[in-house]
Formats: structure tokens, sequence, C-alpha cells
């Protein structure tokens, strides 16, 4: 098939306000957050809760993490 | 195992345009009378697919890596053969469900059904008794369809409902979403009720742009709710665009996951019951790339025009509000079947919400007014126009009736 289909061009998530950016952009064209700074928060907070469900499930199963 | 569902469609996908989910229309006949039907379903086509026609289409599909098919009508199990083509979907490799109004599906039915294999079945609901019975035509087709629902769920069959958001059900969601968790539904899809059809017919049921900045938050609110009680909403490809809710409706999979455009033709693929072939199964005829009875189904999928338009698509093709959006890169214009029915031709979709936020933030918004009444036939349209006017004030508040009235003396 010489055709490819379309691609749609991905967005970029603002963490602060919620709404979908161009992925150019640094600053949130809506609530002016620092989309790198917010972004890097926002990883560290998934790695502290991550953390937190490991040592949740090693709890209830009985074993020291 | 991979826990993605099938239909799921991967940029891959895209890129090699595989017709991941086909939405077959197997025959037109129907035992209800919906006010929406886009495709003024109730006789069957004079002309429908044979089951050997039918049995070899389904052959076709699996060959250009078909994933997933969703029988549809009018009303799928008024064709004589539904049982026969489920099974055969099935022996091919691919997942199989149907849409149905629910109205004769009766145990038997969903028993033959479940045992050839049938994997799914969306029941329309589209709104609490009155209004549905209304809306559907039939009274008691709402009892009927919740029966159904109960039913499938109790075979252990995927129990889905779709629901036409208008004026009509909006306000009642909430509460049509408490019936199908406790009827056993755990999906829910919703779509805007599109100006196609017999819809055309009633410009009261639709919704108007403004209307979304109610309808969005509301929806936010309620798949956040849903997924608590395990039920996932899945809103339909005319349910957007963006604005500040766009990540948890469209939150099935991943968070981050955003409307990238219209995929009909290149990830999806309808049929109408007599072989033609279209990109979406809403379009109307000039989206029609041929018929399976003339050409192969891979020759009209990969060389038919009437399916290239998304692909093809670029900026330059919209207009009016939509050419100059911050999202029209990615957006192009939304749903092409919501543009094409209000329009007669795609490229501007003012049922978009961040498009309203924008409207609103000025003071504006818009009212579609129709204009031009539809002929009559299946999947015609008529045609409206976008009215540009102030947000009209909002009413004072009531007087306050003082709780006594003092009197002097």
């Amino acid at each position: 098939m010489a055709e490819k289909g379309r691609v749609g061009q991905g967005l970029r998530l603002c963490r602060s306000c919620r709404q979908f950016v161009l992925p150019g952009e640094s600053l949130c064209r809506f609530c002016g957050g620092d989309l790198d700074a917010l972004e890097a928060e926002h990883s560290a907070r998934q790695v502290t809760l991550r953390r937190a469900v490991d040592a949740l499930k090693e709890a209830l199963l009985g074993r020291p993490h | 195992m991979s826990d993605v569902p099938v239909r799921y469609v991967s940029e891959e996908d895209l890129t090699d345009r595989v017709p991941v989910s086909v939405v077959w229309e197997i025959t037109l006949a129907c035992d209800l009378a919906c006010q929406h039907c886009g495709s003024r379903a109730g006789r069957r086509r004079r002309d429908e697919l044979t089951t050997a026609e039918a049995l070899d289409l389904i052959e076709q599909m699996a060959e250009l890596g078909t994933r997933e098919v969703a029988l549809i009508g009018g009303e799928a199990y008024l064709r004589k053969d539904w049982i026969q083509l489920i099974e055969a979907v099935r022996a091919n490799g691919m997942e199989c469900g149907i849409q149905t109004g629910g109205r004769n599906l009766s145990d038997e039915k969903v028993a033959k059904a479940a045992a050839a294999g049938l994997q799914g079945v969306g029941v329309s609901i589209d709104g609490l008794r009155e209004v549905h019975d209304e809306i559907r035509g039939v009274p008691g087709s709402f009892d009927r369809a919740l029966e159904a629902l109960r039913r499938v769920s109790a075979h252990g069959i995927v129990a889905s409902v779709n629901t036409q958001i208008n004026r009509r059900s909006m306000p009642q969601l909430r509460e049509i979403m408490d019936v199908i968790i406790e009827a056993g539904a755990t999906n829910w899809q919703l779509a805007l009720t599109v100006a196609m059809g017999n819809a055309a017919d009633h410009p009261e049921l639709l919704l108007q742009p403004w209307e979304l900045l109610e309808l969005m938050p509301l929806l936010a609110e309620l798949a956040e709710d849903g997924r608590k009680r395990g039920l996932f909403l899945q809103p339909a490809n005319n349910i957007g665009y963006f604005g500040p809710h766009e990540a948890a409706i469209r939150n099935v999979l991943d968070e981050e996951l955003h409307w990238i455009g219209c995929t009909a033709g290149d990830g999806v693929m309808g049929i109408e019951a007599d072989g033609t072939i279209k990109s979406c199964p809403g379009l109307p005829s000039p989206y029609a790339g041929g018929s399976v009875r003339d050409r192969s189904l891979r020759d009209i999928w990969e060389n038919a025009d009437p399916l290239a338009f998304t692909r093809r698509r670029t900026v330059d093709d919209l207009w009016g509000y939509c050419r100059t959006c911050y999202y029209a890169e990615v957006c192009m214009a939304g749903c092409t079947w919501t543009a094409h029915a209000l329009f007669g031709r795609p490229g501007n979709n003012p049922m978009c919400h961040y498009r309203a936020l924008e409207m609103d933030r000025q003071g504006l918004r818009e009212r579609l007014v129709k204009i031009k009444d539809a002929t009559g036939l299946p999947f015609d349209h008529g045609e409206f126009e976008i009215v540009v006017e102030p947000v009209p004030e909002a009413p004072p508040p009531p007087r306050r009736i003082p709780d006594r009235i003092l009197v002097n003396g």
C-alpha cells in the first residue's frame, strides 16, 4: 500500500491545568505554567507513589521491603 | 496477553491503514422508529448482500487485518443469518459485537448469539422511560431495552450501552448512568445526535454548540464516577475537542490520550447492507468508495478516492473557525460526519468544546439554524448556518419574597 495513513501529532498535557498544548510550547498557553518544571514535579510524584504502592503491597503480603 | 482492547488503533495501524474496526450495517430492517436515525432504518434494502456474499466479505475483512466487527442495522438480529455471520467473524479470528435497540432480543436469541461466539452487545438507551420511548418511537421500548441489557449480562457477554446525547437525554444522563449500572452495563458509549436522516427533521433535538459548556464538565464528572463504579465511559468521535476535560473524558487507557483527528478510512471502515464501502458508517453517499459486488474489499480500501479524505486533508482544507484554531493541525475539524451533516461539506465543526469556550470568553456563542430540509432518504441531511451572537445576559435572580411582611403600627 503506497499511501500511508495520517497519524495525528501528539500534544503535551499541562500537569497544572490539564489542558493540551502543542509540543513546541514551553509555557502553557492556558495557565502560564512552566511545562518542563511541571512535568518534572509530576514524574517525581509518580515515583513516590509507585514506591508507596510497592511498600503497601509488600506489607500486605507480610514481607519486609 | 495484552490488556489493550483490540479496537485500540495504534500509530502503526494508522500508518499502515489497517481497518482495525469495521462497523457493518447487515440490514436496514428495524423494529423501532427512532427520531434521530441517520439511516432512516425501517424496511430492509432491496439489494442487501446474500449470505454467500456476506461470508465472503468477512473473509476479505480478516485478510485486511480487521480485528473487530460490529454488526449494526437497522436491527442486526432481523437478518435471518445473523448468527451465521457472528460464527463466521469469530471463525476468522476477529472479535464480534452487535449494536441493538433490544426490542426483540429474546433470551433465546442471546443464548444462540453467545454460543456463536458473540462477545459484546451494545444496547441503545436514550433516556429514562418516557423520553426513550418517545425518541425510539415505540411505547415500552425502554423496558425491553433494559431487559435485553440484563439478559446479555446474564449470559456473560460484555454489556454496553449507547446513548445519544441531545436536548431530551442530556438532562437525564446522570440518572441513565445509575439505571444502566444497576442493569449490568460495564461500558457506556456516548455520542452527540448528528443532524442526519430523521434527526435532520428534528432540529429541536440537537444540542446547540454553547450547550457543550454544560455537557463536557458533566461528562468528565460522570466518567470519574463511572470508573469508580465499574462503568467505562467512551466518548464517540463526535464528542470533544480539547478544553480542560479532554484528558478526563478520553482517559480509558492513558491520561495523555487526546483527540488526534478523524481516523475514518485509516483505522475504521463502514459497510452498508448492500456492500457499499465507506470510511465511516455514518457518512453519506459522496463518501462511498464502491461496492464489494464490483471490486474486492482490498481494492476499494486501498484505492478508492472517497475513502482517502482523512489522510489527504490539510489545514488549507478547513474553513470557518476551524481553519485558524490553535488545534487545527491535530484536530482537523473533529468529526467529519458531524460537520458534513450540518453544512454539506467537512472542515468546520462548531460542536466543539474548545471553540465554545473561546467564543464564550469573547462574550459570544454560535447558534445553528436550519436553512434547508433533508430530502427524506437514508443518510441524507439538510443544511444549517451558523449565527454568531452575544451570550444573552443571565436572567435576574427571582425577587426574594420576605419571610414576613413588616407592617407599621
